[in-house]
């Protein structure tokens, strides 16, 4: 299939040239002219094709020469026709499959048709370029190119108004026309023209920066001689600050201005991220420099161009700030690594950006276990791992490479996160949301060859780059599934197409569940393994080999079972004969040796605990079936941190049976207490042991869990109720500060509310915290005690009518909480904290008071909080609130304002993820009655995701979600049944299926050299090409 | 001239309150008696011979008592007494029990004034050993030997916390009140609520700022730039000159960086593309 669509292009991109000049912050309208140069592959043909969106195309010449004329159709300006009233989603996913199939530019197409006339005919002759030249403009931009003016008083320079590109997968289509698709890659020149205040950052090398000749603007000439693909381009103005990098002086940093000192403080690891990778991968970083913008308001963390990274500003950070660390790092160094994967070496088409991806989190992932730890690193798998699983056992299974199955549908980028939910069989998620989803168990397998296969690649790109000027050589530079494992093959001798085909090619996991019997008469673990679910939603079967790992007295013994039935029974015969007099110390897999107390085992087993796949080798789902005792072992003494979380989950899913026991308890606390636990083990198993102690609260006795162990590890010497001035140099002892509060404030007496000693003692912690001989900010820990405060609050005791309920109703524990939180909430006004983290905190907390009855419903607190120029954060979390509210008691008012927040916000982050938090927690679900459930609604977001937002693809699938988290993939209840004629149309849908390849017919007419021209409407794709034509603009 | 007072003018400074209440009996009678003013002097006058008279009553009565072997006078002693002295006693009784007397009250308790203790600084030495008990103790070691002037402050741990907690918390209220008056505020209930205001949030176009660069907490920043100065004691033979090649480098690097160079001047001939 990939080989026909390369052939079926009858051109190739050579080169292009991007010039805008007319950038204008004031209006928000760009005017530029590109050039494209082709290199036909043919000796004729009629059409070229162009993606391009949302501009004003004024002007298209071939050879600078010959003006011609074209026509401009985008389907995502209405995806479904105007006269349908169908509203169900199968319907809108089919019309935007076909779409998005009608101008994806992998098999040749786009919106701009420039129709080549007979007369043009004498130009194309094989390997003769020939030269397209597009004069366009662009006027407020919905999406694509966003503009960042805020409205203060002064001028452009003092405002730091800038402005930068930006897209969802390959967007570049929406603010210059392209060939928007990774595989058609060239070289490049870009030339700029901007304000002489601002810097204007793009992709390659800054050649020179020249007056214009009224002096008051300046040109930026950029060269990008490694070739790439249109979605690497991007560009980003501003009257930046510049930092070059003391490290490596290929590197620049821009900032916003007055952010310098925060810049210089986050960018001096950005060295070590290229200094590993360089080593690992052993070749030098491809391009000549490397530039990272911060921005504000930016679409997502991080985009990755070519030679340059869009950041967003909220990633930079002060020395004083610790949380923000990690995730800033760990960005930076993805950023790097996509320089790498992603945008030096490009993937061949959607289907493969699971490589491309997955080896740059891959990278990127190395180096956190480099620098954050083996058991961060592990953790962080395990945790990926949990979620995939998740998500496919919700909504199915996950294919990466979904261009090898042909039965499957092959969906364009723009519709594949959406479309996940509506295929009927084949739903397939791609990591759009998840970008992740191929690494974990990449990972596994790979672990140790791949630097090896990927160093490979590079030299291969490398020596593409050398012979440049033939385009057909680079092609090296796209990396395509067949490709890697061709070349995996050549350098490792390995054949990995089984593997690929397993897990690759077919989505969903596999899922064990395991039980065993100890045989004390033939010494032997009678182990039962069963693929109990096969057949639901994201689980499939799984046939070859399982390990499973024994702990018993002696050591532990790794056993590799060969997995073929549904349900396989095993005989494992155990090493260790049961001498429990002997006082022995125990070998663990690690080598190490330790004592237990073994009076809690069974007194004849020799098992302790046992694991199935613990290295995580594949993508699965385990389900452990072990006595609580044997949990207990494994979360004490098992080393791996993988090992630990599941022994906790288990634990946790033991305290919701009730089946607690105090011997329970005393791990959890052993372990909360072990220094030499990791830290997130510590502070799960205080999480755990909030819920034990809950579960056996009747026998309870002594002072309130975990109460003594803080005392011990944070009160004073000689007065252990006061805590101690802070002091975070011990990462550890912080994080376990942050949770233990908000472990303990889980706690619940036997009638079900906090008790009176740990209410005291949170307020004792808000009284007392002093961190005035800190070294770091504390703003993270007063986010969490505000937490603390919002699980210490349960339900009121008595429910008054809204309406009457004052603050003389409040009972005094809840005065108290509320004097807390009103405090912090208007102390922050005037002495913001980092990032606002505990507003955000506070505005929960309000949230959780209304919603236990002690405060009323209201709405406009958070809504002034969501409104536009407060802190991206502080609105995520009062939309959060916001969106708590409406299931319950949520207003039609409070609905539309969120909807209008999602259709006209001016920063596009908070309308995706308004609309991302309101699918996470939808006001109603599939069949539920409700009142916000009515026509209104239904015709509202139809509209929103049909033709309210024909650039954003990302907001337009999000919109998706929401529908089908509320009405599935059926037409709405309370919309009423379509008419005969319209049911007729399902199915026969308006526009029919994929089938035919378009260009192959194009082709046909090729041959015959028609002279008279055909205006491209009739194709099958386009029956409504007729609507907007020639050249005047469409938005 | 004051008018009659049931109580003495009070003369400033300390009275004996036995006088204070003659005096009163005194100002009693004259009331009784028909007069409504007194000179201070002729009460006074009056008053002394009251008390003359009483106390010569209570020296003969006890003299009495006395002879007759007791040491409680009993009323005969009073009636020998006033016999001896020629007072009758006929008129007594009645002027005992006449209507509208005047009452007088009883003298207020007067507050036990606190002994103020003898400042006492340090610890006293006790004897030593052959020093007898009975003998008077030492007197204040500042006296004698060095000690210092000034009181130790509380060095209690939970204490000082108690208090920079309080501290801390009663400006921090008095500020978040200060501003909940002043400026615009959210309420958290449908009626009308002083006690728990909210501060509205003021849009801030470039929230970036404020929130990137938090103004809550004030750290120096100087832990830095010592640790850089220890560096470079620590590595002073050759190395500082190799830091210096750094920096000259990375100057010279910034120089290099195309972002850096000084624009260009427009071409004569504008060529486009």
């Amino acid at each position: 299939m990939k080989k026909d669509r390369e052939v079926q292009k009858p051109y190739k991109l050579s080169h292009q040239i991007l010039s805008l000049t007319g950038i204008n912050f004031v209006r928000q309208t760009v005017i530029g002219y590109t050039e494209l140069t082709l290199i036909p592959s043919k000796d004729s043909f009629r059409y070229i094709w162009l993606n391009c969106k949302q501009c004003c195309v004024y002007r298209v010449t071939l050879n600078d020469t010959l003006e011609v004329t074209f026509q401009y159709f985008d389907p995502f300006l209405e995806v479904c026709p105007q006269e349908s009233k169908q509203r169900n989603l199968e319907f809108l996913n089919k019309s935007q499959t076909t779409g998005a199939l009608s101008v994806d530019p992998e098999i040749g197409r786009g919106e701009l048709v420039i129709i080549v006339p007979s007369e043009a005919q004498h130009m194309i002759q094989e390997g003769k370029p020939l030269r397209v030249g597009v004069e366009f403009s662009l006027e407020k931009p919905q999406s694509g190119l966003h503009f960042v003016v805020p409205s203060t008083e002064g001028t452009l320079g003092e405002k730091a108004a800038h402005c930068f590109t930006y897209g969802h997968e390959n967007s570049a289509r929406l603010w210059f026309p392209c060939i928007d698709t990774w595989s058609e890659v060239c070289t490049w020149r870009l030339e700029f023209t901007v304000d002489d205040f601002m810097t204007a950052v793009s992709c390659g090398d800054l050649q020179e920066v020249v007056y214009t000749q009224d002096m008051r603007r300046k040109t930026f000439h950029y060269h990008l001689t490694t070739p790439t693909c249109a979605p690497n381009i991007a560009l980003a103005v501003g009257p930046f600050e510049i930092y070059v990098d003391p490290f490596m002086n290929e590197i620049t940093h821009f900032c916003l201005p007055q952010l310098l000192p925060l810049m210089k403080a986050t960018s001096k690891y950005l060295h070590e991220a290229f200094e590993f990778y360089e080593e690992l991968l052993s070749t030098r970083y491809p391009y000549a420099c490397y530039k990272q913008v911060y921005v504000d308001e930016a679409y997502s963390d991080l985009h990755s161009y070519a030679t340059m990274s869009i950041l967003d500003v909220n990633l930079l950070c002060s020395n004083r700030i610790i949380d923000q660390v990690y995730q800033t790092r760990k960005t930076m160094a993805l950023c790097v690594a996509q320089q790498f994967f992603g945008c030096f070496l490009s993937r061949q088409a959607w289907s493969d950006a699971w490589l491309t991806t997955g080896i740059a989190h891959y990278l990127m992932s190395l180096y956190v276990k480099k620098h954050f730890g083996f058991n961060d690193y592990k953790d962080w798998i395990h945790h990926e791992l949990q979620e995939i699983i998740e998500y496919e056992e919700r909504f199915g299974g996950i294919v990466l490479d979904p261009s090898s199955s042909p039965n499957e549908p092959q969906n364009g980028p723009n519709v594949s996160s959406g479309s996940t939910h509506s295929g009927s069989k084949d739903t397939f998620y791609f990591s759009v949301k998840n970008p992740h989803a191929c690494s974990p168990h990449y990972i596994g397998v790979y672990y140790k060859k791949a630097h090896l296969v990927f160093n490979k690649h590079l030299s291969l790109a490398l020596i593409a780059v050398t012979n440049k000027g033939h385009p057909a050589g680079w092609s090296h530079m796209l990396v395509s599934t067949e490709t890697f494992t061709k070349a995996i093959f050549t350098v490792t001798g390995k054949d990995i197409t089984v593997f690929c085909d397993q897990w690759v090619r077919q989505g969903g996991h596999a899922k064990f569940n395991m039980k065993f019997l100890f045989n004390r008469k033939r010494n032997i673990v009678e182990m039962t393994i069963e693929q109990g679910y096969i057949g639901e939603l994201g689980i499939r079967r799984y046939v070859g080999p399982l390990v499973v790992w024994i702990q018993e007295l002696d050591g532990t013994f790794k056993h590799t079972l060969q997995i073929e039935h549904q349900v396989s029974k095993k005989e494992i015969v155990c090493h260790s004969k049961s001498r429990r007099n002997k006082k022995k110390k125990i070998p663990l897999c690690t080598g190490e040796e330790v004592d237990m107390d073994l009076s809690h085992l069974d007194a004849d087993s020799p098992v302790l605990w046992l694991r199935l796949d613990p290295d995580m080798t594949m993508m699965r789902a385990v389900e452990v079936e072990q006595p609580d005792n044997q949990w207990q072992y494994q979360l004490r003494h098992e080393r791996d941190v993988t090992a630990q979380t599941e022994a906790i989950n288990a634990l946790h899913r033991l305290a919701r049976l009730g089946a607690v026991t105090s011997e329970m308890r005393n791990t959890l606390n052993a372990v909360l207490e072990n220094e030499q636990c990791f830290y997130k083990i510590r502070c799960r198993s205080a999480h755990c042991l909030t819920q034990v102690a809950n579960a056996m609260v009747a026998n309870w006795n002594g002072p309130p869990a975990m109460m003594q162990i803080f005392r011990k590890m944070f009160g004073a010497f000689s007065c252990p109720n006061i805590i101690r001035q802070h002091d975070f140099t011990s990462l550890q002892n912080y994080y376990i500060l942050k949770t233990l509060p908000v472990a303990m404030a889980g706690l619940r007496n036997t009638h079900k509310s906090c008790p009176q000693e740990v209410l005291g003692f949170l307020m004792d912690l808000f009284k007392y915290s002093d961190n005035s001989k800190n070294r770091y900010s504390d703003n993270y820990y007063r986010a969490s005690l505000m937490d603390a405060l919002a699980a210490a609050i349960s339900p009121a005791p008595v429910q008054h009518d809204p309406s009457t309920i004052t603050s003389d109703t409040l009972t005094e524990n809840i005065r108290r909480v509320l004097t807390e939180v009103t405090r912090y909430l208007n102390l922050e006004k005037m002495l913001p904290c980092y990032k606002y983290t505990v507003t955000a905190s506070c505005l929960h907390a309000i949230r959780v008071l209304q919603k236990n009855g002690h405060l009323p419903t209201k709405s406009d607190i958070f809504k002034a909080y969501a409104a536009y120029p407060q802190y991206i954060d502080v609105r995520v979390s009062a939309v959060e609130q916001l969106v708590d509210m409406l299931s319950k008691d949520g207003h039609r008012e409070d609905m539309d304002y969120l909807l209008t927040l999602a259709e006209t916000d001016p920063v596009p982050r908070i309308r995706y993820l308004t609309l991302y938090s309101l699918a996470k927690n939808p006001p109603f679900l599939m069949g539920q009655s409700h009142k916000l459930d009515n026509e209104h609604l239904v015709e509202r977001l139809w509209n929103l995701m049909n033709s309210g937002q024909a650039c954003d693809s990302l907001v337009r699938c999000a919109v998706m979600d929401l529908y089908y988290a509320m009405y599935g993939r059926r037409r709405p209840a309370c919309i009423p049944a379509s008419e005969p004629a319209l049911v007729l149309n399902l199915r026969k849908p308006p526009h029919p299926p994929i089938l035919p390849p378009p260009v192959i017919q194009i082709k046909e007419e090729d041959v015959v050299p028609v002279v008279k021209q055909e205006p491209p409407s009739e194709d099958p794709f386009d029956p409504k090409n007729e609507v907007k034509i020639e050249t005047q603009s469409f938005q | 001239m004051a008018a009659v007072p049931l109580v003495t003018v009070e003369t400033p400074g300390t009275v004996d309150p036995r006088r204070k209440t003659l005096g009163a009996a005194v100002a009693g009678m004259l009331q009784e008696a028909g007069f409504t003013a007194f000179e201070k002097a002729a009460l006074g006058t009056l008053t002394e011979m009251l008390q003359s008279l009483l106390s010569e009553i209570g020296r003969s009565t006890r003299a009495y008592a006395e002879l007759a072997y007791r040491t409680e006078p009993v009323s005969g002693d009073v009636v020998m007494a006033l016999v001896d002295m020629g007072i009758s006693m006929d008129g007594l009784q009645a002027f005992r029990s006449r209507p509208n007397r005047v009452v007088i009250t009883a003298p207020a308790q007067t507050v036990d004034m606190k002994q103020h203790n003898v400042l006492q600084v340090g610890d006293k030495k006790s004897h030593p050993a052959h020093i007898p008990e009975h003998l008077p103790s030492f007197p204040d070691t500042h006296t004698y030997c060095f000690s210092h002037t000034y009181k130790q402050p509380v060095t209690e741990y939970e204490a000082i916390r108690e208090k920079a907690a309080a501290q801390k918390r009663d400006i921090e209220r008095a500020l978040t009140k200060y501003s909940a008056k002043t400026s615009d505020t959210q309420n958290l209930f449908f009626t009308d609520d002083k006690e728990f205001l909210l501060v509205s949030v003021a849009p801030h176009p470039k929230s970036y700022l404020d929130a990137l660069m938090p103004r809550d907490q004030v750290f120096e920043e100087e832990e830095e730039r010592k640790t850089k100065k220890k560096r470079r004691i620590v590595n002073e033979e050759g190395e500082p000159i190799q830091e210096k090649d750094k920096l000259n480098e990375s100057q010279e690097g910034e120089l290099d960086n195309p972002y850096l160079r000084p624009v260009k001047m427009p071409r004569k001939v504008k060529t486009k593309k």
